[in-house]
């Protein structure tokens, strides 16, 4: 994790009057697995396609290890990606896609084939380089995309959105095969996608993006710990955001109630958002919690309850595996760690930012 | 391919491609406000073209069978395609094959043997050829239009919605109607807009089922092309592009709602309200009209009529209204280009014509196969108008003068322009001279092309002496290179328009010509020609033949014949309307009625025989693919 | 639900064996029969004379030429229409059906006033005193019409084939390395080929059939199999070897869809 392999300096790109990316700044390291993670319309495909040479910034430049590569077109960038819907050549069979980008370049026939074998048994469809594309299901379609472009060698590999049309279990089974993929090649992902607990699950860094904007770039565990705003916290896992205001350092007014927290120079009096997620909750006696309340909603989630609990005017969400039954009267209880503090959104644009997901 | 091509070059190469497909348009345009009849010449601005195609009721008729035939056509086509289109979709895979294999034949099976397979059908089956027949084609070859277009379109279709539909409580028949129906609309609108297109452009198949008395706009282009085509028609062409093009731009001017699947771009068309109002109202009143011919069609035999079956411009329109208003028998009229054209479906009997117009060695050859009969002269008073020595002649192939009676008569000749010719013509052989390679224009017909070889080499033109004939086709085979083209009644129009020096053609036409263009010669070549009558005969097929004299009769009537003559020119035998021609020139014209005393070596053809025919046929087919 | 649904077939079934099937069982029987009735192959056969040879070889060699023309202007037409907007496209897609509206035999006769001795076209180069143009009347004019009549058949299908290509894939050529011209000749074009192919059999089987194109623009010099198939019927009456001779057009028409058959596995064409 040492060089920006990477950098995007100043990227602004509208499309009409649409503006889809502005001024945005992103480096990607070597050897990291990076995902852009957003609601659709964000700009993160956008800011993969700029990467991959087939849009150009209005603005800004694209270094690829120190060098302008802005205005390389895709077939001269050591980058290679995984399409949304595969983009299989289906005339032609698997082995001739695999081929491709190997033939273009020229290499012996000796190697190609060499190639093919290693990638086919790099995805696990040894075997399968006579048929045509047409004939595989989607996750085996998918995974020759993946062998189509990493044949190339490149440094940097794209993937946009590519578990999208597969269904739950063989997208768990493909995270686990991308990972595995990306440590046997040593090389740098840069992944798309709208699935947060995809991106949790895969990446060393995660860039949350919204309407042009990146809202937050860290690794997975500060993402979802510590939303540096409402956007990012609700985006990311389920929340409670509520509005407060930071009566003084450590001390936080929630709901005219005053918890102990850890946070510390947001000034006196400043009204900000806390997030606490809904694990963090504590459901204790009414009259050993900070807030009192009643269940009003149970649902039963397999791992745990989820229940909701109306406090202090606010309907709390709780995960807890011990069941209170709807009606039970509660305290509400929250370790002063678990309360995040986060400043209100500067502009109109970030406040009106809705999910749509 | 972005960067392939330069913004600017895309809209040069567009703009090339457009040019192309539209200088001919523009030409027909620029025709129609032409003032003279000829197209090689400009004659200044005039709108009278525009006002004679409303008075002609014959291209307004053919523009309604165009139009009734294309929109009943493809209607009937997209309802049978549809139908199709959901039971093909529900065979199994071998079946569904097969059919859409069918379905590809008319397709992609060669218009002009789809025509002659259908030609040979209607006849086998002994159909009157007429709109019918016509209809039962177009629809023929509509139908894979509209299955081609519909099928893909059901392929993506969610077989669930069919089912949801059914579970939601609809029958199966409203199930259809209401959901998988809506679904399929845009396919099916454009499958039909691709058929009435097909429909509205078609020649070739019309060509061959079409018949008499009922033309579509192609088959009266067709008709007209070989005989010198009318202005009218340039003016109603423009007029349907000026539609066509104006309603393009509406639909392109009001914004269309972006549809997911498009497939033809006629569908802004097709999804526009009042496109589809405008539509269903024109097709309930084409529909109500077709339902009044048709039953007016049904009335057909209780009318007296007669069915006529003449040659191209070869009657003043004028004398068919006079003669039905004054006898109540309504005439059905069909026109042929040549004899050729004209026997085999006479002897097909499928077309039962009354009376017909064809020629000397003709008229020979269908007395000899049995298809004409005597003709009742009691019944026809004004045939004592026609000179004494026209029935002299017609005995070369009518030999007592039962069979028929003269109705025009000429001879062959050269028409040469002085201007490009300044030496005297008297001979055939001129046409063989390389001074004017490409400026000779040979008559399009087998018999008329030997007569010139034969006469120039001194044989009889009805010689069936095989070498002889072998000579006559070396000559011509010669004569092929300096050719400009063959052409049978565009010869007018090449010569009037200054297209070529010489020109071999009929003497009724060089009136015409000379009063066009005074540069034009009219000579009978010394070797001899074809001297040759037209004449009206009743064939066997007839149902009317009392009405077929009363018809022939008033043909024979002195003012009815000078009526004839004035509009085409052509000389008539008829001695009492020749004495009625007020112009002093014309009365003795030498061209329009020459003293044949003068002349040597002139003939009238005579049939020759099947084997004959089939000889001259091959021999000029030899001269031709040189 | 198949067999329910079968009596669907029955209007086209009953449409489709009397007047396609039956008509052409009927043009095989008169190509195989003499005047007498009686069997005979001569009418077939009667294609190696010199002069049906002659005429079907020229026909062959003028629609490839016409199809090998169309292609060229098609091809590079179409790929700038699915460049367009939306708008534009369909709008100049239109432009290319307009014409058709237009009557098929004016067209043609507008070409003939274009290209005569004394025509519009040269008219204008004579006034530019550029040498005169004399194609009227020999094989180049013909060419010139079957281009002229028969190219939105092969916009059309090529035009829709190609709207049809996923614009990742190009994409995915690109990004593997391939150059312009690399992703045109190794994805774009094999994966237009089948509208390719429905447009050359929608281009070539009506230029190899026609008898109008080269009796309006050939002045009659110059014989197509059409002339003579049509000569035979009209003319010469010898409906025999008319049926004859259009068994052998079938043959030729038959062995090009073959090809496109197998080429175009989906088998639909892609004309609409």
């Amino acid at each position: 994790m040492s060089t920006k392999l990477i950098n995007l300096q100043h990227i602004s790109k509208s499309y009409g009057d649409n503006l889809i990316l502005d001024d945005m700044n992103l480096y990607i390291r070597e050897n990291e697995f990076l995902t852009l993670l957003g609601p659709s319309g964000c700009g993160k495909t956008t800011t993969l396609r700029i990467i991959g040479g087939f849009e150009k910034a209005d603005q800004g430049i694209v270094y690829f290890d120190g060098l302008d590569i802005s205005q390389l077109p895709p077939n001269k960038r050591q980058v290679n990606t995984v399409f949304q819907k595969y983009a299989l050549f289906t005339h032609m069979s698997i082995a001739e896609n695999i081929a491709f980008g190997l033939k273009i370049k020229g290499k012996s026939k000796a190697y190609i084939d060499d190639k093919i074998n290693y990638a086919l048994k790099l995805v696990n469809l040894e075997g399968y380089g006579h048929r045509s594309p047409d004939s595989l299901s989607g996750g085996q379609q998918q995974r020759i995309a993946i062998a189509r472009a990493i044949v190339n060698e490149p440094k940097v590999l794209l993937l946009d959105e590519p578990l999208g049309a597969l269904d739950l279990k063989l997208r768990q089974d493909m995270q686990y095969e991308l990972i595995r993929l990306k440590n046997e090649l040593g090389i740098t992902f840069i992944y798309v996608t709208h699935d947060q607990e995809e991106a949790l699950t895969m990446s060393d860094t995660i860039v949350v993006m919204n309407q042009g904007y990146i809202q937050q770039i860290g690794t997975p565990e500060d993402i979802y710990n510590e939303p540096e705003n409402a956007f990012v916290a609700d985006f990311i896992g389920d929340s409670n955001i509520i509005d407060a205001i930071m009566v003084q350092d450590e001390l936080v007014d929630i709901l005219g109630t005053k918890f102990a927290c850890v946070d510390k120079g947001f000034g006196n009096n400043t009204p900000v958002d806390v997030v606490i997620r809904p694990e963090d909750v504590e459901l204790v006696a009414p009259e050993k919690g900070t807030l009192e309340g009643v269940v009003t909603h149970l649902i039963f989630k397999g791992v745990h309850y989820e229940m909701e609990v109306l406090a202090g005017g606010f309907e709390w969400l709780v995960h807890s595996t011990a069941l209170v039954p709807v009606g039970t009267k509660v305290g509400i209880h929250v370790d002063p760690f678990n309360i995040q503090i986060m400043n209100k959104p500067e502009s109109e644009d970030e406040e009106a930012a809705v999910l749509d997901e | 391919m972005k960067n392939f091509l330069s913004l600017q070059a895309r809209r040069v190469y567009i703009g090339l491609i457009m040019l192309f497909l539209y200088a001919p348009i523009i030409t027909l345009i620029v025709l129609s406000f032409n003032a003279s009849r000829s197209r090689a010449k400009w004659g200044g601005f005039t709108l009278n073209w525009y006002r004679a195609l409303f008075e002609n009721e014959a291209v307004m008729q053919a523009l309604y069978n165009t139009l009734a035939i294309a929109l009943l056509s493809s209607l009937i086509a997209t309802v049978i395609g549809t139908i199709s289109c959901i039971a093909i979709n529900g065979m199994k895979k071998r079946g569904r094959t097969i059919f859409m294999g069918i379905t590809n034949i008319p397709m992609l099976n060669a218009d002009i043997v789809t025509g002659i397979s259908l030609m040979l059908l209607f006849i086998s089956l002994g159909v009157r050829f007429g709109f019918n027949t016509i209809l039962l084609s177009h629809i023929t070859f509509n139908i894979p239009y509209v299955i081609l277009s519909v099928m893909p379109r059901m392929k993506q279709l969610n077989p669930s919605v069919y089912e949801a539909a059914l579970d939601l409580g609809a029958s199966p028949l409203k199930a259809y109607f209401k959901v998988v129906l809506p679904d399929l609309m845009p396919a099916i609108q454009s499958g039909f807009l691709m058929a009435f297109t097909m429909s509205l452009d078609d020649f070739i198949i019309t060509h061959f089922t079409k018949g008499p008395g009922i033309d579509t706009l192609s088959t009266k282009i067709y008709t007209e092309v070989k005989k010198g085509i009318k202005p009218e028609m340039y003016a109603l062409s423009t007029l349907i592009f000026v539609t066509v093009l104006v309603l393009l731009v509406l639909v392109n001017k009001t914004p269309v709602p972006e549809k997911k699947i498009r497939r033809l771009p006629v569908h802004g068309l097709t999804g526009k309200p009042w496109f589809k109002y405008g539509l269903t109202g024109i097709l309930l009143l084409l529909i109500g009209g077709g339902l009044i011919f048709g039953i007016t069609g049904l009335d057909e035999p209780k009318i007296e009529q007669v069915i006529v079956y003449n040659w191209g411009e070869y009657l003043d329109p004028e004398v068919i209204k006079m003669f039905e208003e004054e006898t109540g028998i309504q005439v059905i009229y069909d026109e042929f280009e040549t004899n050729e054209i004209m026997y085999p479906k006479v002897e097909a009997g499928t077309s039962a014509y009354d009376v017909i117009c064809p020629s000397d060695y003709m008229i020979e050859k269908m007395i000899e196969n049995d298809l004409l009969l005597e003709i009742d002269f009691s019944r026809i008073p004004n045939a004592a108008n026609i000179g004494e020595q026209y029935y002299e002649q017609s005995k070369a192939f009518d030999p007592q003068n039962k069979y028929s009676v003269p109705y025009c008569w000429g001879t062959v000749g050269i028409l040469y322009n002085k201007t490009m010719v300044e030496e005297p013509v008297d001979s055939w052989s001129i046409l063989w001279d390389e001074r004017y390679k490409n400026n000779i224009l040979m008559q399009d017909s087998v018999r008329d092309a030997f007569m010139v070889a034969l006469k120039l080499s001194g044989y009889s033109m009805n010689s069936i002496d095989k070498e002889e004939l072998r000579q006559a086709k070396e000559l011509l085979i010669r004569q092929q290179p300096l050719v400009q083209a063959y052409v049978v009644d565009q010869v007018r129009d090449k010569m009037i328009g200054g297209e070529a020096a010489l020109g071999v053609i009929y003497s009724g036409e060089a009136i015409y010509t000379k009063r066009e263009n005074s540069d034009l010669e009219y000579v009978i070549p010394k070797e001899g020609t074809n001297v040759w009558i037209d004449s009206w005969v009743i064939p066997k097929t007839s149902k009317n033949k009392e009405n077929a004299e009363t018809f022939i009769n008033y043909m024979c009537r002195a003012d009815i014949a000078l009526m004839n003559f004035e509009y085409i020119t052509y000389s008539t035998p008829n001695d009492a309307a020749r004495a009625l021609i007020e112009d002093e020139d014309i009365r003795n014209s030498t061209i329009a009625f020459p003293d044949l005393n003068q002349y040597d070596h002139l003939e009238t053809f005579t049939y020759i025989g099947e084997d004959g025919d089939a000889l001259y046929n091959k021999l000029w087919k030899e001269v031709k693919s040189q | 639900m198949n067999k329910k649904k079968f009596w669907l077939m029955g209007p086209y079934l009953f449409w489709s064996i009397a007047f396609i099937i039956i008509p052409l069982c009927m043009v095989i029987y008169y190509g195989i029969t003499d005047k007498t009735g009686s069997l005979t192959w001569e009418n077939i056969l009667s294609i190696s004379t010199p002069e049906h040879l002659k005429a079907l070889g020229l026909s062959l060699l003028l629609s490839f030429i016409s199809t090998l023309i169309c292609l060229i202007l098609a091809y590079p037409l179409a790929s700038i229409l699915t460049t367009m907007s939306r708008n534009q496209h369909s709008f100049i897609v239109l432009i290319f059906i307009l014409p058709m509206w237009m009557n098929f035999l004016l067209r043609t006769l507008a070409w003939q006033t274009l290209l005569e001795k004394t025509g519009v076209i040269n008219h204008i180069l004579s006034f530019f005193r550029l040498p005169s143009l004399n194609i009227i009347n020999t094989p180049y004019a013909i060419v010139l019409g079957m281009v002229y009549n028969f190219l939105p058949f092969m916009v059309l299908p090529i035009y829709n084939s190609l709207s049809k290509i996923d614009k990742n894939i190009i994409n995915a050529a690109r990004d593997l390395g391939a150059n312009g011209v690399q992703t045109f000749l190794r994805i774009t074009f094999p994966l237009s080929l089948p509208g390719v192919i429905s447009g050359i059999t929608m281009v070539f089987i009506p230029a190899l059939t026609t008898f109008v194109i080269s009796n309006l623009l050939g002045g009659s010099k110059i014989l197509l199999i059409g002339n003579i198939i049509e000569q035979e019927f009209t003319q010469a009456s010898n409906w025999h070897i008319g049926s004859g001779l259009s068994i052998v057009l079938m043959i030729f028409i038959l062995i090009s869809m073959i090809v496109s058959a197998l080429l175009d596995k989906d088998g639909e064409g892609t004309l609409l």
